[in-house]
């Protein structure tokens, strides 16, 4: 059995005392940030990309990933006390949750979440570890063609999938190839778009925009839409956490289907964490014989959705790890991270790495069981966390932003350019577009150009590489055929639906 | 014509807006040909899209109602405000000084802003900022320095 050597191996760099420290401290950081309510994962993977440059990439992975899949369990805690989503993946949990937590059932939720977020994570996991190196081994025989059509069908999944509005996502997502072109151009080693500013000859600092953008914009947005909500129960005792027999006998249905959905759609580039919640909960209402009792605290409607996206935060680390294309901004993030070590995210990551790759996927399982641990038991810290009010929070993410962009190149320039980015991720907000693909199209722009050129290089300026060869052409027939659904989807929708 | 969506079509004309100055400046560059493309050619492209997705997406907005958000000045001021008193004065005058500002000016983002809980938030912030950057992460930057 190959795979049980590769995950020995895997286990054996996972419980390295280094790696279990920043397992540990990940997962603890990713419920905490998970549980508050307007600091959201992707701004703290920002704010520790500075802090990963002074540790080895395994141990660095290992935290980043930890916070991701972390602030999925913390996630709820919120939406079921104070019907305020922590995360925006676990929005669908307020609709049951806290209905259930006005009853006096907040316990039972809280620990029901729980435990369909493990096994959720659990089967995620599975699957990574099955398909990821599969996956992989078709990945080396693509040419500079099919990665360019496999970054365009990932772009325009997240751009037509999870937003309001596929032609603003796709807007987005050029603007942010775009500010990718900024900087010294590989080939041919011209400066573009620089401003004649020589901070930007090396191009505009990823942990600054994605700061600006996720940190400073999300703190001004908050500060006045935020209101501190109360808690619906008065004490979470670990008494009051046993579920019934009921509670048991209907929840594992909903626990496997909600894994199958957010495995499905996690794998998927740009579909991701949010989508699978939302898409499991539609589920759950669907197969239910009495859909009524949904939004009035059914048991279903909390697990459900809170199993799918654990299962689904496990799952985007396929295309992420094996192929080198992130399914969500986060994900992108955890890319530049690799790219920052000098490591080449790609198919011969398995292979070349493969301490880092497995290691990664048994530092999951051993995350997992921590935050089992740190939610059940410790329950209790984070409800008061809760009480923290947001004046005294913010001043502290700004300062983490300013002292984590400064510390890159140890350079003032980089705050400013946060500082444009905050200002232009705020107008941003208002006006109802969303940063996520932005930041997408920003880290994917270099590359995709590379393959463009080197593509089109090869077929001697013959456009119809991309549709002869033919896993290029599945990629392209898929492109279009999402295109078409956006479109087609839009017009129907007419009106913009509201805000999910 | 009163209740348009004019976000989206204020959202469309700066998409034009920075569109056509990618396009224009791509010009500056090499185009190349497809074959062997230059530094120009791909960022030209991108713009001339940018412009066309801004087009269709205040032409939408202009067949549908909204609102127009309401901007609030005084976060977005205060905030942005602190960040550039910091980055200012960090190289300046070091690490603490910097941070009281940043505390002090960012607070006023909140018009209930109290001065005492403010100024122990700022004492304990910028202790955390030098134990943790100055020791800890060994960045070049002095917790305080006498500018003159």
């Amino acid at each position: 059995m190959e795979i049980l050597a590769s995950l020995a191996l895997g286990f054996e760099t996972a419980f390295s005392p280094m790696n279990l420290l920043y397992c540990f401290l990940g997962v603890f950081l990713g419920t905490l940030i998970g549980v508050l309510p307007g600091i959201g994962a992707l701004a703290t993977i920002s704010l520790l990309l500075p802090v990963t440059f002074h540790l080895p990439a395994t141990a660095a992975l290992v935290m980043l990933a930890g916070v991701y899949y972390g602030a999925q369990y913390g996630g709820s805690t919120a939406s079921i006390l104070l019907n305020l989503p922590g995360t925006p993946a676990a929005a669908v949990a307020c609709l049951d949750g806290y209905p259930m937590a006005k009853q006096g059932r907040a316990g039972v939720a809280l620990f029901m979440t729980t435990i369909g977020s493990f096994v959720g994570a659990s089967l995620g996991i599975v699957a990574l570890s099955a398909f990821g190196p599969k996956i992989a081994e078709i990945g080396l025989a693509f040419g500079p063609a099919e990665y360019f059509s496999m970054m365009l069908l990932g772009l325009i999944a997240a751009s037509t999938l999870s937003q309001q509005s596929p032609v603003k996502g796709i807007a987005m997502v050029v603007l942010g190839l775009l500010l990718g072109m900024v900087g010294t151009d590989v080939n041919s080693g011209a400066l573009r778009f620089t401003f004649g500013l020589p901070g930007l000859i090396d191009g505009i600092s990823l942990v600054a925009i994605a700061m600006g953008l996720f940190g400073i914009a999300e703190v001004i947005a908050s500060i006045t839409n935020l209101k501190t909500g109360r808690i619906a129960a008065g004490s979470i005792t670990l008494r009051s956490m046993i579920p019934t027999r009921k509670d048991l006998s209907s929840s594992w249905m909903p626990m496997l289907r909600g894994s199958g959905i957010g495995s499905f759609f996690g794998a998927l580039p740009g579909a991701g964490a949010s989508i699978a919640s939302f898409m499991s909960y539609a589920a759950e209402k669907r197969v239910a014989r009495d859909p009524s009792r949904f939004g009035k605290g059914a048991i279903e409607g909390v697990v459900a959705p809170e199993t799918a996206n654990n299962a689904a935060a496990q799952t985007a680390f396929i295309p992420t790890l094996t192929l080198g294309i992130p399914g969500d901004a986060t994900m992108a993030l955890m890319l530049g991270a690799l790219m920052i070590h000098g490591i080449i995210p790609g198919p011969g990551l398995v292979s070349e790495h493969p301490d880092l790759f497995w290691g990664l996927i048994a530092s999951f399982w051993i995350g997992n069981v921590l935050l089992v641990f740190l939610n059940l038991p410790l329950i209790g810290i984070w409800v008061r966390i809760l009480a923290i009010p947001y004046r005294m929070l913010y001043p502290a993410i700004l300062l983490f932003v300013c002292l984590g962009v400064y510390s890159i190149n140890n350079s003032v320039f980089d705050i400013g350019v946060a500082l444009v980015f905050g200002a232009v991720g705020y107008v941003m907000i208002l006006l109802r577009f969303e940063p996520a693909p932005l930041l997408l199209g920003f880290i994917l722009g270099p590359l995709m150009e590379e393959h463009l050129r080197r593509a089109l290089l090869l077929s001697r300026g013959e456009v119809t590489v991309f549709f002869e060869r033919p896993i290029s052409a599945g990629f392209m027939t898929a492109t279009v055929l999402l295109l078409g659904w956006g479109i087609l989807s839009m017009i129907r929708r007419r009106r913009p639906a509201p805000p999910a | 014509m009163r209740n348009r969506d004019w976000s989206d079509v204020i959202g469309g004309a700066l998409l034009i807006a920075v569109g056509l100055y990618f396009a224009i400046q791509a010009g500056a560059y090499d185009l190349g040909t497809l074959r062997r493309m230059g530094p120009g050619f791909f960022p030209r492209t991108l713009g001339i899209f940018l412009v066309g997705l801004g087009l269709l997406i205040a032409a939408l907005a202009l067949l549908r109602e909204g609102e127009l958000p309401k901007p609030r000045l005084r976060p977005f001021v205060a905030i942005l405000g602190g960040i550039l008193a910091f980055a200012v004065s960090v190289e300046w005058v070091g690490m603490i000084p910097a941070t009281f500002l940043l505390v002090g000016i960012s607070a006023l983002a909140e018009p209930a802003a109290r001065p005492l809980p403010t100024l122990i938030l700022a004492v304990a912030l910028s202790t955390i900022a030098v134990v943790i950057f100055s020791q800890g992460l060994s960045i070049p930057l002095p917790a305080y320095r006498w500018p003159f």
